[in-house]
């Protein structure tokens, strides 16, 4: 069951809030995550029915403290129980407090929660799991829909991944200065995980894996609401404003994937390219520049083109170049070779995929072969072209891009093998 | 990554797996079973029955031909599977070649197909 969404935006919001300011109390991460969803879901029953109450956050906080100190007790006596040696002291810490006179904390935990659940100690897929409930206050059942696998899989997922924070000693507090800038980079990588995630997924039956999109969006207003000096958040949040900004364009009504030169640009956001041109414009006046903030200015030049015709393709190839050398990689290589290609003309382009075809890491990537497909199409050679979009589609395991590869292979079939368009 | 794990197996694999002697083979399975239940990488999996109770299926001219047996005298039959979401086709392959069975008969892996696309 889904509460209204205005419930479940307040709940979402407050979700860290609560669990921060718990934590801080009790200690035991794991324990007050778990009494925090349970406060969550009997809210998210109750609210709808009854109104929300007055004081939501000191509502929540109560009912979560209730259910870790019941917890917590429990705990005890079953350790009391096994080990009737040990005189444990009462538990006197355990006192529910009053449930008025709750005030927000003066300080904002979201950041802290954030850093606890993108610990390096968990694999990329437990960050995203635990910080998506923690952080983002989604639960179990609708992060495993997102992420199209079973609750009892993600339920795992997520346990151990507590487990895991619990048995290692992380401690809830802010890393040390000299890892902040390390640790921010693993938080800023899950985000654009979960974003992408999102934003890769094609219209249909997955509404809550679109979701994540926007869910990414709002976290990362959040981080760089809490770190506005930060470059890299804006440059990131920016990305995910203008990237996000093309979503209604980038499918056709049947599903379809549309090429970023073809689409309907008066489907774009323009409200989020303004505001993502203007985060990016601030980043990047400000010095040093990181990959997010040229992924994000590249957006920005595609993003201010009032037609494919007249995108400034030697802007983008100079920031591919930037990029290259902030962040090198297989497919920013790609990408530059497109832009090469825009520049000077698809030959450049085909000798800078030339010069890669002895790079391992991308000779089975069917991105490789659909860039050269492109370019190939664009210089003419249709049979070469067609050969290059089949291998391409057989290469990719995502079902939109291997029907996407395989219409533009079947537009450059020669007459006998069907229409030509 | 979601990859399916298929398991293939000929008569004297099942002979040997539902023996007494398959004891240990399938304990041993059973926990790696748990293990990645535990690790939070398994998303199900099922054994299938008999190759014997296969019917293979054919419609021609529209209408259903039915016959008993699989699709071939094939040395190896599809066994079974394992669903995982994992890392990498690496960490897939390496649980893979830790099934028991694939001591006595080819294992495959395959990636699912994402329903989702990347801008072209």
């Amino acid at each position: 069951m889904t509460p209204p969404r205005d419930v479940e935006h307040l709940l979402r919001e407050l979700a860290p809030q609560v669990l921060g300011t718990l934590v801080r109390r009790h200690g035991r991460f794991d324990a007050c995550e778990d009494a925090v969803q349970e406060a969550l879901l009997t809210a998210a029953v109750r609210w709808p029915a009854e109104g929300a109450p007055e004081n939501p956050r000191g509502w929540l906080l109560s009912v979560a403290s209730r259910r870790l100190i019941d917890e917590l007790r429990r705990e005890q006596a079953r350790r009391r129980r096994e080990e009737t040696a040990a005189r444990l002291d009462p538990p006197e810490q355990l006192l529910v407090p009053a449930p008025d006179g709750e005030r927000p904390p003066e300080r904002d935990d979201t950041l802290t929660l954030l850093f606890l659940c993108c610990h390096p100690v968990l694999t990329p897929a437990s960050q995203v799991a635990l910080a998506l409930r923690a952080v983002g206050g989604l639960t179990t059942a609708q992060i495993a829909h997102a992420f199209l696998v079973p609750e009892a899989t993600m339920a795992q997922r997520i346990s151990r991944a507590k487990q895991m924070i619990r048995t290692s000693g992380v401690p809830f507090e802010m890393p040390p200065e000299p890892e902040v800038g390390a640790r921010l980079r693993v938080v800023l990588h899950v985000l654009y995980l979960v974003f992408n995630e999102g934003y890769t997924a094609t219209s249909g039956p997955h509404l809550l894996r679109t979701e994540l999109a926007e869910e990414a969006i709002r976290l990362a207003r959040t981080v760089h609401r809490l770190l506005p000096a930060d470059r890299e958040v804006a440059g990131l949040l920016a990305l995910m404003l203008l990237t996000h900004a093309r979503r209604s364009a980038r499918t056709a009504a049947d599903g379809s994937l549309v090429p970023l030169a073809e689409q309907d640009r008066g489907l774009w956001d323009r409200d989020a390219i303004r505001e993502g041109v203007d985060l990016v414009t601030g980043a990047l006046s400000r010095g040093a520049l990181g990959a997010y903030q040229l992924q994000a200015a590249i957006a920005a030049v595609h993003g201010e083109a009032a037609t494919g015709e007249d995108t400034d393709w030697p802007q983008i190839l100079g920031l591919y170049h930037l990029l290259e050398r902030v962040s090198p990689g297989p497919v920013i290589t790609l990408n530059r070779a497109v832009a090469l290609a825009m520049v000077r003309g698809p030959e450049a382009g085909l000798e800078l995929l030339a010069a890669t075809d002895g790079d391992g890491r991308l000779s089975a990537h069917h991105y490789l072969e659909a860039v050269r497909a492109r370019l190939l199409e664009m210089s003419g050679d249709a049979a070469a072209a067609r050969a290059a979009y089949r291998l391409a589609a057989r290469r990719t395991t995502s079902l939109p891009e291997r029907r996407y590869l395989e219409s533009r292979a079947a537009r450059l079939a020669p007459a006998a093998d069907g229409p030509a368009t | 990554m979601k990859y399916m794990l298929m398991i293939y197996d000929n008569p004297d694999t099942r002979e040997l797996f539902f023996s007494e002697a398959g004891g240990p083979l399938m304990a041993e399975m059973d926990a790696l079973m748990a293990e990645l239940r535990e690790s939070g990488e398994l998303m199900g999996g099922e054994a299938l029955a008999d190759p014997s109770h296969t019917r293979t299926v054919r419609v021609r001219d529209w209408a259903p031909v039915v016959t008993d047996g699989p699709l071939a005298e094939a040395k190896e039959h599809f066994g079974g599977y394992v669903l995982v979401d994992c890392e990498s086709i690496d960490r897939a392959t390496e649980i893979a070649a830790r099934w028991p069975s694939a001591r006595f008969a080819p294992m495959e892996v395959r990636p699912f197909m994402d329903g989702g696309g990347a801008d072209v």
